[in-house]
């Protein structure tokens, strides 16, 4: 898969997108840590809980293609229309987010963290290894543009590994920036973040690009399975559509 | 803790039941959390590996043949045991303890069904990654338990909202107060230490911790807690005070005369919490069938699945029964009543009104036909000087400047309404603060003054008793009551009263008539004084009507409908008592006064429409709950009874059919306050004005401003 590391990049400059949403939630982790926690682990153990949702998510995902595509073979080139939609939601997303296109939902979810955070205070306060992944793990499944964005990719894949794969490399991405906003650092200038935020979204607009351009050829070239291959989809190849 | 054994099918049901009785510990419900997030996380894992097996399924013929995926499929059914086992252990813990309380009060629970569908499953599941052949069903399990706890959990946490505005009352007490001992040391301590007779120091800013007499100071006290208004009330000395109540201004020290438990913020507490624990109608029936209910659903589920075993073979028999049993649950059934009910008392308490038990209010609801007190209900008991008579030789200012001047001397109510009655004519006041006014009890007043000699005030009986002739033109044989001033041996003016009206009665009646209800006046006072008061309101009106003859009247009324009758309380306790439901206005601290079933703490009258209209609610969404319940319970039943329906979608649709009742049922804790007056104003004018030619001219300036 060409796009693992755009994708990875795309998660990485990306999540400075999900800071608004997220990053209360880290910062809160930390703050409402009993004292002498370790702050980095929890933070780590926290996006662990986030990318396993991620992952898992991407599993349905990827699953969900692979039934879809076997279902229609012959009726409709889903994998190559989940890979065309995919893609344009994620050029979308990334125009939004470089500021091109105005955020249309921006006021709909951004209520919806303090909602959630009341029960995730629970998780969020815990002492141990299980509390901050549970808030991770249920942090993974607040409503994200970014998000639902990958997860059309993953499914685009029409596999259910390809779509784990996919989710995780956007799952690790979202790793370093949320670490270092909720150990509490200003580590970036107003101009760096800027910066940063400009970078991921056109780093998320090439994914979509690709992703398009692909489904396309696959729209033209039925019988040519552009995907790599992993040892649970072996069969795939065998039976990919239109073979 | 007495929690109806019928209703609540499962631990989870009766364990949040239990959540009201005594609250929760905090670490207990944060480890709750803890095990059912864990539990999720798994049941996650478990689904990623049952996935990777169903993708196997989607292209089955070649999964068999490549031996990497062969063994890749036995690893992955080894995983889904792994994971699966925790969730068994995490979530089917709590509900086997449960079950096993159950058992021992030999009662049979849905959740004891459920428990061995999911344990089934999980063997026979068992058995077949051992033989490494046969389906697997971790994931239903696993997943069954996910849905059911959170389901409860939401039901748990519903419930609990259920006493929220409860708890906010109890609160509001101080943890702590200042108690003065005999050499007038102030030491803190917790408020259950307080007793009978303690001395206590209450600062400025601070809510009275009991209730109490004022020993010392003066202060003024925002009692809007206990009487619903907010109206700041002075207090010195002698007084009582509340617990709850706001003490603004005053360092004061009070005698403790009911300690905690007993004052009034716990007992308007208890009253609500007493409410809650009798059953209403809806809920007996509700309970009724729920008792059949489960053992039926257990001998459905058993039929069906062993049919359904006979023909898709033994794992779809257990499938079959674990769905009939989770899509059957009466914890719908069982909430749909109770959830509504103790909301809408809690709201009704927030709003200022009690009560007595759920059966009031749904009886409330079905009230077809008010009758109301006069005295004291749509009149403030207090009279009001409506007119004032002079005779033709007399100049009228100075009739009613010299009648002020009397009446300033005694705090009597027909004297007070006199005053108030110049006030509102604006006549200039002559100083009264040497004159010597005797008083006459009984009858009426009188004085000596410089320019006129002897000056009275009084009834008919004491002017002509002292032998004032009475002018033919003031002598009307009225209906209404009349106080006589004179001098010179002549009478010479006449004042007339009538009663006041609630500045909120016109109002009041106006929503009762919106709500359809049939209205009518009883009065002990005359016909034909108290006729006209209720032509004003429009209301039909009895007069001369002695206690018991409100009570024979009553039960009239009753052949044709169910009756409420609103009244103070005080005189009329045999008419509250006799009909189906008895309103009582203005208990103020007093909230259990025995004959209503219904105490409104203030005087406000629309409270009582309000009330209807919240009762009428709550039974609209009880009947909705149970219909829900029902249908979906007879549907869903069906459609798992012949297979069709998955386990899991079974579990999702017993919790979310939980959700929509607990949060149906919490829609009632929302229910508008009565609207402002001026906006009812505005809407009852325009009503009115296309009404006016039937309305007869008033001459009381109350009731013409409530029409403006």
């Amino acid at each position: 898969m060409i796009e693992l590391p755009l994708i990875l990049l795309g998660g990485l400059l990306g999540s400075a997108h999900c800071l608004g949403m997220c990053g209360p939630l880290a910062i809160s982790l930390s703050a409402g840590a009993p004292p002498g926690a370790n702050h980095i682990n929890r933070q780590l153990i926290f996006g662990v809980g986030r990318i396993f949702t991620y992952t898992f998510c991407g599993a349905i995902a990827g699953f969900s293609g692979a039934w879809l595509t076997k279902r229609s073979s012959g009726f409709v080139q889903s994998q190559a229309t989940l890979a065309i939609f995919a893609g344009t939601l994620l050029v979308l997303m990334g125009l939004v987010t470089a500021g091109v296109l105005p955020r249309p939902f921006y006021r709909l979810l951004g209520g919806l963290p303090c909602g959630a955070s009341s029960w995730l205070k629970t998780y969020l306060s815990a002492p141990g290894w299980s509390g901050p992944l549970l808030a991770g793990l249920f942090t993974g499944f607040i409503p994200c543009g970014l998000v639902y964005a990958f997860l059309l990719k993953a499914g685009s894949t029409a596999n259910m590994g390809q779509g784990m794969l996919t989710m995780l490399a956007f799952g690790i991405g979202t790793i370093p920036l949320m670490v270092l906003v909720g150990y509490g650092g200003q580590f970036l200038s107003l101009v760096g973040r800027a910066h940063l935020f400009r970078i991921a979204a056109w780093c998320i607009v090439v994914t979509g690009v690709i992703s398009i351009a692909r489904g396309a050829v696959q729209f033209s070239a039925p019988n040519e399975t552009a995907t790599a291959i992993c040892p649970l989809c072996e069969p795939i190849k065998a039976e990919a559509p239109g073979s | 803790m007495d929690v109806p054994e019928a209703s609540y099918c499962c631990s989870g049901c009766r364990s949040v039941a239990g959540v009201l009785e005594s609250e929760q510990e905090e670490g207990d419900a944060a480890n709750g959390l803890l095990r059912l997030g864990l539990a999720i996380f798994f049941t996650m894992n478990v689904m990623v590996f049952t996935m990777a097996l169903w993708s196997q399924d989607i292209y089955p013929a070649d999964s068999f043949t490549n031996p990497l995926a062969e063994t890749l499929r036995s690893l992955f059914r080894w995983a889904s045991l792994v994971f699966a086992l925790p969730v068994l252990y995490l979530l089917g813990g709590p509900i086997a303890r449960g079950v096993w309380q159950a058992i021992r009060s030999r009662r049979l629970t849905t959740d004891l069904m459920i428990l061995a569908g999911v344990v089934a499953a999980y063997c026979y599941s068992l058995v077949s990654v051992l033989r490494d052949e046969g389906h697997i069903y971790f994931e239903v399990g696993a997943m069954v338990m996910v849905f059911v706890s959170i389901g409860r959990w939401l039901e748990a946490k519903g419930k609990h909202r259920t006493g929220a505005s409860l708890d906010a009352l109890a609160n509001l007490l101080p943890a702590t107060v200042r108690r003065v001992d005999d050499h007038g040391h102030i030491s803190e301590v917790p408020r259950e230490k307080v007793r009978t007779g303690e001395i206590l120091r209450v600062l400025p800013g601070e809510r009275f911790p009991v209730d109490g007499i004022i020993t010392q100071g003066r202060a003024t006290v925002d009692e809007q807690i206990v009487t619903g208004e907010s109206v700041q009330v002075e207090k010195s000395a002698c007084m009582n005070v509340y617990s709850g109540t706001l003490n603004l201004d005053g360092d004061l020290r009070i005698e403790v005369i009911a300690a905690d438990g007993k004052e009034t913020i716990s007992r308007i507490v208890d009253m609500v919490r007493a409410a809650r624990s009798v059953k209403g109608r809806h809920e007996k029936i509700a309970d009724r069938i729920a008792a059949v209910f489960i053992p039926l659903v257990c001998v459905i589920a058993m039929v069906a699945g062993w049919r359904q075993g006979q023909i898709a073979g033994l794992d779809q028999g257990i499938l079959t029964a674990l769905s009939v049993v989770l899509i059957a649950c009466p914890c719908a059934l069982g909430m749909a009543t109770p959830m509504a009910v103790w909301t809408a008392l809690g709201r009704a308490a927030q709003g200022g009104l009690f009560f007595r038990s759920g059966v009031v209010m749904e009886r409330l609801a079905g009230v077809r036909i008010a009758c109301f007190d006069k005295t004291g209900t749509l009149t403030t008991g207090k009279p009001l000087a409506s007119e004032l008579h002079a005779a033709l030789s007399a100049d009228r200012e100075q009739v009613l400047e010299i009648a002020t001047l009397l009446a300033k001397g005694s705090i009597h109510s027909l004297s007070q309404a006199i005053v108030d009655y110049s006030h509102g004519q604006s006549i200039s006041e002559s100083d009264s603060s040497n004159t010597e006014i005797e008083t006459w009890p009984g009858q009426g007043l009188s004085c000596d003054l410089p320019e006129f000699g002897r000056v009275v005030l009084g009834s008919r009986r004491f002017v002509e008793e002292l032998g004032l002739s009475l002018p033919p033109e003031l002598d009307q044989d009225s209906s209404a009551q009349q106080v006589f001033v004179g001098w010179d041996d002549c009478v010479q003016g006449v004042f007339g009263f009538c009663e006041q009206l609630r500045p909120e009665a016109a109002l009041a009646i106006y929503e009762c008539k919106g709500l359809g209800l049939e209205l009518h006046l009883f009065s002990g006072d005359e016909g034909d004084r108290v006729v006209p008061l209720g032509e004003q309101v429009g209301v039909s009106t009895k007069g001369n009507m002695l206690p018991e003859d409100k009570a024979i009247s009553l039960s009239t009324l009753k052949k044709r409908g169910l009756v409420a009758m609103v009244g103070d309380g005080l005189n009329d306790a045999p008419a509250l008592a006799t009909a189906d439901v008895g309103v009582a206005l203005g208990c103020g601290a007093d909230v259990s006064r025995d004959a209503a079933g219904v105490c409104l703490l203030t005087d406000d009258l629309r409270r009582f429409p309000w009330a209807v209209g919240l009762a009428r609610q709550t039974v609209r969404i009880v009947k909705q709950n149970l219909f829900w319940a029902f249908a979906y319970n007879s549907i869903g039943i069906g459609l798992a009874a012949t297979g069709r329906l998955n386990p899991i979608w079974a579990a999702l649709a017993m919790a979310t059919s939980s959700i929509l009742v607990v949060s149906n049922s919490l829609r009632l804790a929302h229910y508008s306050e009565p609207q402002s007056v001026d906006t009812a104003m505005s809407e009852r004018n325009s009503v009115a004005v296309t009404q006016r030619p039937r309305e007869s001219v008033n001459p009381q300036p109350e009731l013409a401003e409530a029409l403006l």
